[in-house]
């Protein structure tokens, strides 16, 4: 049966590629409360599922260690949002260094860190492109927060077959460095994709850039991103998404 | 055996209504978003759905709205499952074919079986 709807999405899966940015000179941000507990009420609903599975005593000990584990992952991701709306609440009166930082060992350390929650929902994470990538100057935190935050959100959108990708690009003549998170899952809907830039600019929403998301991650990965005159964007592919940051490149190689 | 099928984008969450329902003896499978959930109500034929209302690429009344346009699935039974219960109610989704609304901060595993015996 050729159902309206499949065709809807299908259609939408055709579609070129389109992107947005968000960042440079807008001010600094205090996210909203109902936003934030909005975004934290889902992983702390899930480890109270899990912990009520644990009640049955029928599980296997296998069983049982796969439920611990997912509880153990589910509260260290609710554990970094907040350790990021912390972050971002005090970014106005924070003094940040920024430095050249090598992208490419921060890409490798952060599959590393999150290779156990990958792998736990079936996934692959890895690191592409170029060995010696060209260095941005930025904030090494921030610029971990915000990769960590977009590889989260790849992992919810993200097909099981399909790897998340962190990868590292000059662009511009080399004035810019990227820092890009592809995905492969299902295409945003187009008025989702063409509202989300606004929606962003403003406040966390509580109905969705992703529709089960806030979008409180990206409104925090923005602010994280002007605090070092970068910006975060997105390109919508037909089969997923790639957000990514833009941050100056480091100059240090012209003075020697 | 009746046939569910749960439409809900986290695994590990899709994973445990799974457990609750198999050990009901009931026949399930899982999808995480419309399209898929589309292709499964034609290829499975659920004698219900338990869903959660917000899904990637779409919702779960885009979803509904598209099941209710056609007499072989407009009667099928929903229970939604959800974290904001607090924001949908019952009287308002009826006509979408929602008979029972789970609240995820609140309920038990044990609930879902009961909800899908109760709407069969």
């Amino acid at each position: 049966m050729a159902r309206p709807l499949r065709a809807m999405l299908e259609h939408m899966r055709g579609q070129s590629e389109q992107q947005f940015e968000l960042g440079g000179n807008n001010s600094f941000f205090v996210p909203p409360v109902v936003a934030a507990a909005h975004e934290l009420k889902s992983p702390r609903v899930l480890v109270r599922q899990l912990a009520l599975a644990l009640e049955d005593v029928t599980l296997s000990a296998v069983e049982r260690e796969e439920l611990l584990t997912q509880i153990r992952l589910t509260s260290e991701r609710a554990l970094r949002l907040t350790a990021d709306l912390t972050r971002a609440a005090r970014l106005e009166d924070a003094l940040f260094e920024l430095e050249p930082i090598n992208p490419r060992q921060l890409c490798d350390d952060i599959v590393s860190e999150l290779m156990p929650l990958f792998r736990a929902h079936g996934r692959t994470i890895r690191v592409s492109g170029r060995r010696r990538a060209p260095l941005p100057v930025g904030n090494r935190d921030l610029l971990r927060r915000i990769v960590m935050n977009f590889s989260d959100n790849a992992l919810k959108y993200s097909d099981v077959s399909g790897a998340i990708e962190l990868n590292v690009q000059a662009r511009e003549k080399g004035n810019t460095i990227r820092v890009g998170v592809r995905d492969y899952g299902p295409a945003l809907p187009a008025d989702v994709w063409r509202s989300l830039e606004e929606k962003l600019m403003h406040a966390p929403q509580t109905i969705h850039a992703r529709p089960e998301s806030s979008g409180l991650g990206l409104y925090i990965a923005a602010a994280f991103a002007m605090a070092m005159n970068g910006t975060i964007g997105a390109i919508r592919h037909r089969d997923g998404a790639t957000f990514y940051v833009d941050l100056q490149a480091s100059r240090q190689l012209s003075l020697l | 055996m009746s046939r569910v099928l749960i439409i809900e984008d986290d695994e590990w969450l899709a994973g445990q209504h799974t457990r609750s329902l198999t050990r009901e003896h009931y026949d399930v499978r899982v999808v995480s978003n419309a399209l898929d959930a589309v292709v499964a109500v034609d290829e499975f034929q659920p004698d219900a759905l338990l869903m959660d209302v917000l899904l990637p690429g779409s919702t779960a009344f885009a979803l509904l709205s598209e099941l209710k346009s056609y007499s072989d699935t407009a009667e099928l039974p929903v229970v939604l499952c959800t974290n904001i219960a607090e924001d949908v109610s019952l009287e308002n989704v009826q006509a979408y074919g929602v008979k029972r609304i789970l609240d995820k901060t609140t309920m038990h595993p044990s609930d879902v079986p009961a909800a899908i015996r109760s709407v069969l």
